[in-house]
């Protein structure tokens, strides 16, 4: 019992303090591609710092949501995170929910984040939340079947089960076409769901532009410093799935201090390799117009489709 | 020697990702990215044949994995690159069918070789037979591009990408065809690529557009 709780402590408390620096490197890979020196790796945790000493304006317009909005979003990112292994391949608290489990905790966040853009009653707000529900809603299909099509070749939709099996490779049925395609379905949604370049800058505040920067501006303080937590919490957790799903090999499959020690420095590895491809990606191609963002989140849905329907075809 | 059903998925991997190209050069609108993503396709396929050639220990496939290299990753994609820039039309802007249902229709393309393809499948017994499927889907979805395409540039990769298919059916279901023929087909394809090259020109200087749409109609 104590173990457990131990385990699930110390795994919201790695999640929390890598996150922010997974945004630090990306900023990093960026600023070394673009010869210049960059930031330190570390900006991220000075900032959000920063941002919890400095005093919180609200706009005398904006009702409860604003307010709640940052803790809802925090703690429901949070939760997810606690579903999904990282280090260690049962978590203690996988009877609490699966996959679909983790997509609607963040499906909470995004929708309250949609409300609280709105609620200010500012335009860029506003339009920073209609197009964040266009691109949630066409990401949320993809992303389920992706992972869909993951755990049908574990034979369940719980997390822990299909990290477990496949770190042992034990009665999984492994199939190369369909894994692949369900990983870059997965890694599609993971740029637009984590608002990365082709479809939304992180780095700009350019009005024509912007989707997550439009929704937060009204933000500030401990709030501000709670959203980009959260956000940089997601994209730790969507980096986790990619990487513990298809190829959880170094994760520690029993509870075991040294093996899951290794599990940690692994799961480290892997994640910063995926940060560097990603800030890699954000260098190479330009932002998408956002008409066409639906034909990349097309992509993501078919080859997600395609990954979920080949299992049933190669079955037969 | 490598396990039978690893080498077996590490050809499978390598078809998937020819696949995944096909994919990109659907939802593609540039021409030169278009043009881009059929090399790299090429580049893919002379991996696979390598690779099958390295598990099969045949020798004359190594030949023709180096041809594709030299004729479909570096000289054709260099052609239709030369007349990208001669024509200053950069991207396409009207389509026969969007992007969104060409995507649809792919994915209904894919699953529809897999059931053709599927009763063959479970009699063979090269370890490279689970890559038919994928490269009849090629096939098709090659052929898809050629008619939802308009203009020309993107009509000759969607010709090249049901090669690049045929190719790689060849050597999933036979282990590749005899040299001769494989020399044959290599020499066939360069010749095509030029002659739609000049002819790609010839369209441009007579209706000043690449759009292919425009032959249906008699000029004076």
């Amino acid at each position: 019992m104590i173990e457990s709780a131990l385990i699930i402590l110390s795994q919201a408390v790695a999640a929390l303090l890598v996150s922010p620096f997974i945004v630090g490197l990306i900023r990093k890979v960026k600023a070394r591609l673009q010869c210049r020196q960059g930031a330190s790796v570390v900006q991220p945790y000075y900032d959000l710092a920063k941002l919890f000493r400095k005093d919180v304006v609200v706009s005398t317009n904006t009702s409860w949501i604003f307010t709640a909005t940052p803790y809802i979003l925090f703690a429901s990112t949070l939760t997810a995170i606690l579903l999904v292994p990282i280090f260690l391949s049962k978590v203690p608290i996988n009877f609490a929910g699966d996959v679909i489990a983790v997509v609607y905790l963040l499906a909470l966040g995004t929708f309250f984040l949609i409300l609280a853009g709105l609620d200010a009653g500012s335009a860029f707000g506003g339009m920073g939340s209609s197009r964040e529900a266009i691109v949630a809603s066409l990401t949320e299909p993809a992303m389920i079947l992706s992972i869909f099509a993951v755990g049908l070749t574990a034979g369940s939709t719980n997390l822990s089960t299909i990290v477990h099996k496949t770190a042992l490779l034990q009665d999984i049925v492994t199939d190369p076409p369909p894994h692949l395609m369900a990983f870059v379905a997965l890694f599609i949604v993971t740029l637009a769901e984590t608002g990365r370049v082709p479809v939304d800058n992180p780095a700009t505040h350019l009005e024509l532009t912007m989707i997550h920067e439009a929704m937060v501006l009204e933000y500030s303080g401990r709030y501000l410093a709670l959203v980009e937590w959260a956000s940089a919490l997601k994209l730790l957790l969507f980096l986790t799935l990619l990487s513990n799903i298809f190829a959880p090999w170094g994760i520690a499959t029993e509870v075991e201090p040294a093996w899951m020690a290794l599990g940690l420095a692994v799961w480290l590895v892997k994640v910063s390799g995926l940060a560097v491809v990603i800030g890699v990606i954000e260098s190479m191609f330009a932002k998408l117009r956002l008409f066409r963002v639906t034909d990349l989140l097309g992509v993501a849905f078919i080859l997600s489709l395609l990954a979920v329907v080949f299992f049933y075809i190669l079955r037969v | 020697m490598i396990r039978p059903d690893i080498a077996s998925q590490m050809v499978d991997l390598c078809a998937a990702l020819l696949l995944l190209t096909c994919f990109a050069i659907v939802a593609q609108r540039r021409l030169s990215a278009c043009v881009d993503l059929f090399a790299l396709q090429s580049a893919f396929l002379a991996v696979t044949a390598a690779l099958v050639a390295f598990l099969t220990g045949i020798h004359h496939i190594y030949i023709a994995a180096l041809l594709t290299v030299i004729i479909k990753v570096i000289i054709i994609p260099r052609i239709l690159k030369k007349v990208i820039t001669r024509l200053n039309v950069t991207r396409e802007l009207v389509l026969n069918i969007n992007i969104p249902p060409s995507l649809l229709i792919c994915g209904a393309l894919v699953i529809l070789a897999f059931y053709i393809t599927q009763p063959i499948i479970s009699l063979g017994f090269l370890l490279t037979k689970d890559s038919l499927a994928i490269s009849l889907a090629i096939v098709l979805i090659g052929f898809f591009t050629m008619i939802a395409r308009k203009k020309a540039v993107t009509q000759v990769v969607g010709f090249l990408v049901m090669e690049n298919g045929l190719f790689l059916g060849a050597t999933a279901a036979a282990y590749g065809m005899p040299l001769i023929v494989e020399l044959g087909v290599f020499f066939d394809v360069l010749v095509a690529g030029l002659i739609i090259g000049i002819f790609t020109h010839r369209l441009q200087d007579t209706f000043d557009s690449v759009d292919t749409s425009k032959l249906t109609e008699l000029k004076e």
